[in-house]
């Protein structure tokens, strides 16, 4: 029988040890319908999820939370629209479960009021390709909100256009004082040449492969990542609808169930309407590209990374990787 | 419900109960060590565990409280779990 002590070294499993009893239990919230940005495929506007009508009321908002709270949810995500148009929704969210939240940057979080709540800055590549898809250069803002924040990286989604092109991207943050997480567009709103194709995934894994190897005090990613996450496949079988771990529990009406994120909600801004996953349910999840649900289907696999050494060292990896993320761990 | 009802019968029934459902290979109930840590040694997750105490809940009769499954870390502690809810009900 495989067993970790059985399949790593010490030092391997003190790192194992580290993650293995984390026991994460999050959940997404949009905080609001609102947002400062219209950026071209941005799945929640192409998708309709915002025609919901918003909670107003904050003592319903800190119910809910609290309600959120009992029903096990170590981790709140929020995303939006852009969450910190209703900084006294963040507010109570942090105040009782450990937060992190999505943004584009633009409006600065204060220190004083959050002082260790995770920021993840989205990020949609160069200065030329951010005024094509979000209108503006929002880096030129974002950075000087956020320069040298302890707690604070970019969410970089990549688009095929930035091929050849990641490293000055990557550049301008390490020399900002920021961290960087990868992930790829998944052109939900089918702009003009923002489609991915099989040999650009190639030449993209080796890309990010080189970022990781040449700058690894700013990615915080992993190799087994980058092949999960180009490739759509994991142990030999392949991102979907099938596989996704990141659907709301109470639709998730899939046979035979598949391995999933325990009590996982996606939860509207009028706090009684759920959404069907952790992205759009206009998107096709064959193509799916989103960061945080292939994180999670190589980390609720665990045992089916247990039959090498090299498959549990990777899938410890990307644990800790997402574990950084969410500073269950420090970087 | 299982036939034996005595510390031992539990650890081996619980033992079976898990090699079935994470299809264990090299192993049987009257091997697997009732002391190894589920978590830190064999790699079960809280999924595998939820999976597991639903097949026990069903066939002990018995309700395991999803807060306890950080206690549940080994056979043995499975085990006594089980037991002290048997006889709390009988």
């Amino acid at each position: 029988m495989k067993t970790v002590s059985s399949l790593l070294d010490q030092d391997w499993q003190a790192r194992y040890k580290r993650i293995a009893n984390l026991n994460i239990r999050s959940s997404i919230y949009d905080v609001t319908n609102r947002c400062n940005l219209r950026c071209k495929g941005c799945f929640f506007f192409s998708s309709g999820e915002h025609e919901v009508t918003e909670e107003m009321d904050i003592r319903k908002w800190e119910n809910f939370i609290d309600k959120e709270k009992e029903r096990g949810v170590n981790l709140a995500i929020l995303i939006g629209g852009e969450p910190t148009l209703c900084m006294d929704r963040i507010e109570a969210f942090y105040k009782r479960l450990p937060a992190y939240c999505a943004t584009n940057g633009l409006i600065k979080i204060s220190r004083d009021k959050f002082p260790d709540m995770m920021v993840g800055i989205s990020l949609w590549g160069g200065s030329a390709d951010e005024k094509v898809l979000r209108g503006r250069d929002t880096f030129a803002i974002s950075s000087k909100n956020y320069a040298g924040d302890p707690y604070t990286y970019y969410l970089y989604t990549i688009t095929p256009k930035q091929l050849g092109k990641v490293e000055p991207v990557i550049k301008r943050i390490a020399d900002v004082g920021l961290k960087v997480h990868l992930q790829l567009l998944s052109n939900d709103e089918g702009v003009d040449g923002f489609s991915w194709r099989e040999g650009e995934l190639k030449d993209l894994r080796r890309e990010m492969d080189e970022m990781l190897d040449k700058y690894p005090q700013t990615v915080i990613s992993s190799k087994y990542y980058h092949e999960v996450i180009t490739s759509g496949k994991m142990m030999g079988r392949r991102f979907g609808w099938k596989e996704c771990p990141s659907v709301t529990e109470s639709l998730d009406n899939r046979k035979p169930q598949t391995r999933r994120l325990i009590h996982f909600f996606r939860w509207a801004s009028d706090l009684q309407t759920v959404h069907r996953c952790c992205t759009s349910a206009t998107r096709d999840c064959s193509t799916c590209k989103d960061g945080a649900a292939h994180m999670s289907w190589i980390m609720v696999n665990k045992r089916d990374h247990m039959s090498s050494t090299k498959d549990l060292q990777n899938w410890i990896e990307v644990y800790e990787m997402f574990a950084k993320l969410y500073r269950f761990i420090p970087w | 419900m299982p036939e034996s009802r005595d510390i031992k019968g539990i650890i081996r029934h619980v033992a079976e109960v898990i090699i079935g459902e994470l299809k264990l290979e090299d192993v049987t109930a009257d091997t697997f060590n009732p002391d190894m840590d589920l978590v830190d040694e064999l790699g079960i997750d809280s999924m595998d565990l939820a999976t597991i105490a639903l097949v026990l809940q069903d066939e002990y009769k018995i309700v395991i409280d999803e807060d306890d499954y950080p206690k549940l870390k080994t056979i043995r502690l499975i085990a006594d779990y089980i037991k002290e809810k048997l006889t709390a009900k009988s």
